[in-house]
């Protein structure tokens, strides 16, 4: 639930939709969510300053809980 | 199936969006940009820069009146706006397995946008910090789609509503203690929001006008007595 509902939130604003997908990772030290996007997308997805990251951690934690890490992945040095 | 159909969308622009636009917004006092001018690539990097406050700042001194004029042309766009946004929000609120209705509006010059319900906490926050990344994440979705730069305002569970029912009683009794004494008050840090409905209470009491000062996060009003 927690990946699809991030998945829907970053695809609503990027261009390429199609290429974005969403991983939860669980570790000891709590829940991460791992966003991948087209490179190209990068800049959306983090915004001015980390506003638009931001944005979608407070969004995330707030409907899955503090410990609840979101981690944009730079893809680009493939 | 995660795929609504408002995605891929007609936006025009390029893609590094982090660069451009926010510097020269802060000096733009004019609306959003009009929807006739998607030919050029600036629209979207501006959407994407979110530079809000920039837009809201000369709306705060100069209430309703800078704004009139050019806004209600588009207002087949806020409309637009508003059933873009209730797509966006529908589905999460799907995803989510959250109870809640949507109300779409328009409301002066901007799509107003509405989640209505019980048990919406969690979408609200502390102090509305989750309301605020969720209308900041629907303006880019909505921009996304549009081309255009969206100023809509969210409300969940009637946060705001209570918010500005609380901020214009506070705006009303400051203004009246400042016309009697004729000394300042400065207010606790607000967000543009906030202080846009306390600038517009201080502008209907005679003898006090208001200011913001500060920066964000920390930018709050003063109200001061007329010279």
């Amino acid at each position: 639930m927690l990946e699809e509902a991030l998945e829907h939130l970053v695809k609503g604003i990027v261009d390429h939709p199609d290429d974005v997908t969403v991983d939860l990772l669980t570790s000891r030290r709590g829940k991460t969510l791992e966003v991948r996007v087209h490179p190209d997308d990068l800049g959306k997805v983090i915004g001015r300053g980390g506003r638009t990251a931001k944005a979608l951690r407070q969004v995330m934690t707030g409907v899955g809980g503090r410990g609840l890490r979101v981690d944009v992945v730079d893809t680009d040095g493939r | 199936m995660t795929s609504p159909q408002h995605q891929p969308g007609t936006d025009p622009g390029p893609g590094d969006s982090l660069v451009t636009a926010e510097a020269t917004s802060g000096a733009v006092l004019s609306p959003a940009p009009a929807p006739s001018s998607d030919a050029g690539p600036p629209v979207l990097p501006d959407a994407d820069a979110g530079s809000d406050d920039a837009l809201v700042e000369p709306v705060e001194t100069e209430p309703v009146r800078a704004r009139g004029a050019a806004g209600r042309a588009d207002e087949d766009l806020l409309v637009r706006e508003g059933d873009v946004a209730g797509d966006y929000l529908e589905r999460l609120l799907d995803i989510l397995d959250v109870d809640g209705d949507i109300d779409l509006d328009v409301e002066g010059d901007r799509a107003s946008v509405a989640i209505v319900g019980g048990g919406l906490d969690d979408l609200i926050g502390p102090d509305g910090a989750t309301l605020e990344a969720l209308q900041e994440l629907t303006r880019l979705a909505v921009a996304q789609s549009t081309g255009v730069r969206s100023r809509l305002m969210l409300d969940i569970g009637e946060f705001r509503a209570r918010r500005r029912a609380d901020l214009t009683a506070l705006a009303g009794a400051t203004a009246r203690r400042v016309a009697d004494s004729r000394q300042p008050e400065r207010l606790a840090p607000m967000n543009p929001f906030e202080r846009k409905v306390v600038h517009d209470v201080v502008a209907a009491v005679a003898g006090v006008r208001s200011e913001s000062e500060g920066e964000e996060p920390n930018r709050r009003v003063v109200v001061l007595p007329d010279q």
